[in-house]
């Protein structure tokens, strides 16, 4: 096609990773959504539970109903309502991902501007999933 | 062009409704935000979110818009969740849309990625600081700015006129330094187009602002990253389009992992927006061709500006 043409190698790669990374990040999120509403696992919060507390401000709602926040729930991969959360979290990482692909083959190609730029983003990314700066857990 | 009466008319209906609904309903009969709602089952309430959504994602493509600029304003009007989770949910809405449409957008060579990145890195500094403040900021505040910021929106979309191919007589430095020019293939020309950029500096900066709004309000930041890429730094508006696109999945991850360490993110909001706008996103994409984008595009602008004005409203607590 004349359009890949224009494509460099590098942008290419970073596509093909996007494709499957986003595409997965899709079937997880929705996956573990039908695990949760549709009760498969356990859950430690139940849809209805959390119904009734979804109009208070998040830093009121967390004192109130323990669903998982950051990375708290990392140990309880089993569990309905945090199987649902992890795909979220999976999704919000698909972008470190690809651009962590990328960063050495701006390197193999001596673009040493852009190996920087990739990462120095890769590490404000990682920076933020930390929860370092928003007091995160 | 093959333009049916029918979808136009409807959507003309849908979108009227809508407006009329956020102007005069008063804001109690809908979002009711200091109290539980508690008389109605949790799962009406997803149902009508990805329903909702849905339609929102077909007004929104066929309006030229990204869904997340109208989830926000929208849903926070509508639906009984708290603004920080509406806000939280309105930026996974925006980064599963920049996710998904990213791939062929770069295999083409529409979306340039030495330019994304180049102005990303500087944006999703801004966009986690946005999202801090946004989220420490009292309800009432975030309300107004909101609302002044949605109305902003609406201006924009009524008054910026977008340049197909800018012309650049030269790059200016920092763009040479960086590498940033590119070819793409024009399917409307069929031929090669070339582009450069200029006015880097003061890119950079806007995109510091941008970065910092769509962290503070969830909304994706197609409608000031298009104008900038296109008016200020002169990128022909396909490539305008398409990069924005990637400077949004980055820029949005960054806050959106600030929305998640805030406990400001719930899946039972998240993924009926995701898949109810996706879902919509796909079948608004295929209605293109037969309805009036352009009567639909001001409808969106009336919603957006209808929906800014219930902002301010609620902001003043009215």
């Amino acid at each position: 096609m004349k359009e890949q043409l224009h494509a460099n190698k590098v942008q290419l790669t970073y596509a093909t990773v996007l494709s499957w990374t986003s595409s997965l990040g899709m079937i997880f999120i929705v996956a573990g959504y039908l695990v949760y509403v549709f009760q498969l696992l356990p859950s430690a919060v139940s849809p209805a539970e959390i119904a009734t507390q979804w109009h208070l401000r998040a830093s009121e709602f967390h004192k109130v109903v323990p669903v998982p926040s950051g990375w708290d729930w990392v140990s309880q991969l089993g569990r309905g309502d945090v199987l649902s959360y992890a795909s979220i979290v999976y999704l919000s990482s698909v972008t470190m991902i690809c651009l962590a692909v990328i960063i050495p083959l701006f390197f193999k190609e001596k673009d040493h501007i852009y190996t920087i730029i990739a990462a120095l983003q890769v590490l404000v990314l990682v920076f933020a999933a930390t929860g370092i700066i928003s007091g995160g857990h | 062009m093959n333009q049916k009466a029918f979808p136009a008319t409807g959507f003309f209906f849908l979108s009227a409704m809508l407006v009329s609904l956020l102007l005069f309903f008063p804001t109690a009969a809908f979002a009711v935000q200091s109290q539980p709602v508690v008389q109605t089952p949790w799962w009406v309430w997803e149902i009508a979110l990805f329903v909702f959504c849905f339609f929102l994602g077909i007004v929104a493509v066929i309006g030229g818009v990204g869904g997340g600029v109208l989830f926000v304003p929208i849903v926070s009007s509508f639906f009984p969740f708290h603004i920080d989770f509406v806000r939280g949910a309105g930026l996974l809405v925006a980064l599963s849309g920049a996710l998904s449409a990213g791939s062929p957008l770069l295999k083409k060579g529409l979306a340039n990625l030495k330019l994304a990145l180049s102005m990303a890195l500087i944006a999703s500094i801004s966009s986690i600081g946005g999202a801090m403040v946004g989220l420490a900021l009292p309800e009432n505040v975030v309300q107004l700015s909101l609302g002044a910021t949605i109305l902003g929106i609406s201006l924009i979309m009524l008054l910026s006129s977008n340049s197909a191919y800018p012309e650049i007589a030269e790059p200016d430095t920092l763009s040479k330094i960086l590498h940033i020019y590119g070819i793409y293939y024009d399917e409307q020309l069929k031929k090669d187009v070339s582009w450069q950029i200029h006015r880097t500096p003061i890119g950079l900066l806007l995109f510091i602002v941008i970065g910092f709004m769509a962290g503070m309000f969830g909304l994706g930041a197609g409608w000031a990253n298009v104008p900038v890429f296109n008016l200020v730094l002169g990128v022909p508006l396909r490539v305008s389009v398409a990069t924005s696109i990637f400077v949004l999945s980055v820029n949005d991850t960054a806050a959106a992992w600030v929305y998640l360490h805030k406990g400001a993110v719930l899946p039972l909001i998240a993924v009926p927006s995701i898949a109810g706008m996706m879902l919509g996103t796909k079948i608004g994409a295929r209605l293109l061709t037969k309805v009036h984008t352009r009567v639909v595009r001001r409808l969106v602008i009336a919603l957006l500006a209808a929906a800014g004005m219930r902002a301010l409203l609620k902001g003043f607590g009215i």
